[in-house]
């Protein structure tokens, strides 16, 4: 496959070029924190600093989006479909968190029925992977079976050699082809010289996860729930930031004439997520939603789709305002490596 | 107007609306070309007013039924509360079919024995008009249906009247309380049930209706000797999506709007009890 090099010092008449193609999306600095978001000309932009604040699914999953729109006359109401995507390049993102959004293909692409609002924007998106350079202390992808080095799921695979001041770029699919010739001299061939990416280590916490999910299937009564969910203020943030959680809400915006329906992110943290209309809560406190969280990501999940939903990321670590994150969770359901004394 | 996208709805037409109970209409929905879409028994659609909203609905019409799907709905919240609203003419937008619905093979040639309460009868008389057109295949038919007072029952003239009259058709009907115009039966379903003792051999118990009805109906049947497969129920859950994405309705790694809302005993003992 094409392999290209660029000086990290061109790239942003390499981003430039990308943003007028179509939108680009990147970690870009936000204060004390990176966020991925649209790329505007001055934007700093860092590919060398550890994961993004919040998970770059808002991408292919945005936090709110409009998909149709109605006008009512009378007794008549008309309802239209929202408007066609254009093309959408997401450039840096972490193997963690495309290993993520791969689980939400899982839930939105091969079940059936697809979601074509989640399917059409993957399908236009570009995504160009990018080795972990810096992992911060709440990273743990490796112990979830991530390598923070390889995206085999990505368009591109792009290095930081940091020491020559390049960005390396290999394609690994026809759509990453595309992109790196489209760049043309923008982009130079290899040098010849070979660059081995330095090895990243991430924590494991002391977490042994062999066994776990199944192991949980006849837990749902256990008494560890109720001391868990104590310390949880059902804030909601660990499944804003997470990049697995892939929960919505449908409402309407606007008044009896005219206006439009939308999705939006939603949280099993919050007690009206599952409340019915005549007031009746399967899962009335915050144990059953703290359970439902946890054993969603370590059982329900496992159960249909074979693998843990969680890459490791490290972000309900970071948020987490009473560090009831899923390593704690883990370890309280039993899943710790025996402490050799 | 067609889209791939599975939560974009279609127009529809309300026909005509009849007041069953002071808290229950039924609503008659037409497509363009009839039918909106195909559907089995005990599937559910969702029906939205904008701006008010989406919720969901179990189709209370038979799909044999041909040009137009009928919804008995409670006003218990914004949507029902719009819908109940409206007036003859009014376009509302549908989407669906959801669900697994019945299992009208697999019930083929046995007995069936239908337990109602309350708007709980909505799912099970898309069922039992189904049954009922397709006579031949089902043995005997009982219907238990109960409310609390007579003013609460739905579709009193199709239950007293066309129902009754079915060959090889049993109606049982029960309220509550005493209520000085009710000569009928007194008394809560379950205890009706036990009462009129029916015997599982060759039969399935399909029931629907409030939470605590179906928990003592069970139990009943329980007692009478059913087993957990000949016993079969119909989930009701907060829903957005319809199609096992939005994350409300799961009981464990099921989502009740795609793997349900129908389910045997059988099944649901196997799931937590977190419905």
């Amino acid at each position: 496959m094409v392999k290209k090099l660029i000086a990290v010092d061109k790239l942003p008449a390499f981003w430039s070029h990308l943003a007028g193609q179509g939108k680009l999306f990147l970690p870009v600095k936000a204060g004390l924190t990176v966020l991925f978001k649209e790329w505007t000309e001055g934007d700093e932009v860092t590919l060398d600093a550890p994961t993004s604040a919040v998970s770059p699914k808002d991408i292919f999953f945005p936090r709110e989006e409009t998909y149709m729109r109605y006008q009512c006359r009378g007794q008549t109401t008309e309802l239209s479909a929202g408007e066609e995507l254009g093309p959408v390049t997401a450039f840096g993102v972490h193997p963690c968190d495309l290993k993520a959004i791969e689980m939400l293909d899982r839930v939105y692409i091969n079940q059936d029925p697809p979601d074509e609002l989640y399917q059409s924007r993957r399908e236009k998106t570009t995504v160009v992977a990018l080795g972990c350079t810096a992992p911060d202390p709440f990273c743990f992808c490796g112990v979830m079976g991530v390598d923070p080095l390889s995206a085999p799921g990505a368009d591109v695979m792009a290095h930081l050699d940091l020491q020559r001041g390049n960005l390396i770029l290999e394609a690994q699919t026809p759509k990453g082809v595309m992109l790196l010739k489209g760049a043309g001299s923008l982009l130079a061939e290899p040098n010849g010289k070979t660059f081995t990416p330095a090895p990243v280590k991430t924590a494991d916490f002391g977490m042994k996860l062999e066994g776990l999910s199944e192991s949980l299937k006849e837990r749902f009564d256990d008494p560890v729930w109720d001391k868990l969910f104590r310390s949880c203020l059902g804030c909601g943030v660990c499944t804003y930031v997470c990049p697995t959680c892939y929960c919505f809400d449908v409402e309407d915006y606007g008044h009896e004439m005219a206006g439009e329906r939308f999705r939006c992110w939603d949280s099993c943290m919050y007690g009206h997520f599952t409340q019915m209309a005549g007031g009746h809560n399967p899962r009335p406190s915050r144990k059953e939603r703290v359970r439902q969280r946890f054993l969603h990501k370590l059982q329900y999940y496992p159960e249909t789709y074979g693998e843990l939903a969680c890459v490791g990321c490290g972000r309900c670590l970071r948020s987490c305002p009473v560090n009831l994150d899923i390593v704690q969770a883990i370890k309280a359901l039993g899943g710790e490596q025996d402490v050799q004394r | 107007m067609c889209s791939a996208n599975p939560l974009m709805p279609q127009t529809a037409t309300v026909l005509d609306i009849t007041a069953e109970t002071p808290d229950i209409k039924t609503l008659r929905v037409s497509g363009k070309d009839g039918l909106p879409f195909e559907f089995m028994p005990g599937q559910c659609a969702m029906l939205s007013i904008p701006p008010v909203g989406e919720a969901i609905f179990s189709i209370t019409s038979s799909p044999t039924c041909r040009d137009c799907l009928e919804f008995s709905i409670k006003e218990v919240g914004a949507v029902s509360g719009a819908l109940h609203a409206l007036a003859p003419g009014a376009q509302i937008g549908i989407r669906g079919p959801y669900g697994n619905g019945f299992p009208v093979e697999e019930m083929k040639g046995k007995d069936l024995l239908f337990i109602g309460g309350g708007i709980g009868l909505a799912p099970l008389r898309s069922l039992i008009g189904y049954c009922f057109a397709n006579r031949k295949d089902y043995g005997q038919i009982d219907i238990v249906y109960g409310a609390r007072s007579p003013a609460d029952l739905i579709r009193k003239s199709e239950v007293k009247e066309t129902w009754a009259e079915q060959p090889n058709t049993n109606v049982h009907l029960t309220v509550d309380a005493e209520f000085p115009d009710w000569q009928g039966h007194v008394g809560f379903v379950p205890t009706y049930v036990a009462e009129l003792a029916f015997t599982p051999q060759g039969k399935v118990a399909i029931t629907c209706g409030p939470p605590i009805m179906i928990k003592f109906v069970l139990q009943a049947l329980e007692k009478l000797g059913f087993a957990d497969d000949q016993v079969i129920t119909t989930l009701e859950m907060r829903m957005k999506c319809g199609v096992g994405k939005c994350g409300r309705c799961n009981i464990g790694p099921v989502y009740v709007c795609k793997d349900g809302p129908v389910f045997s005993l059988a099944e649901l003992n196997k799931l937590p009890t977190e419905y």
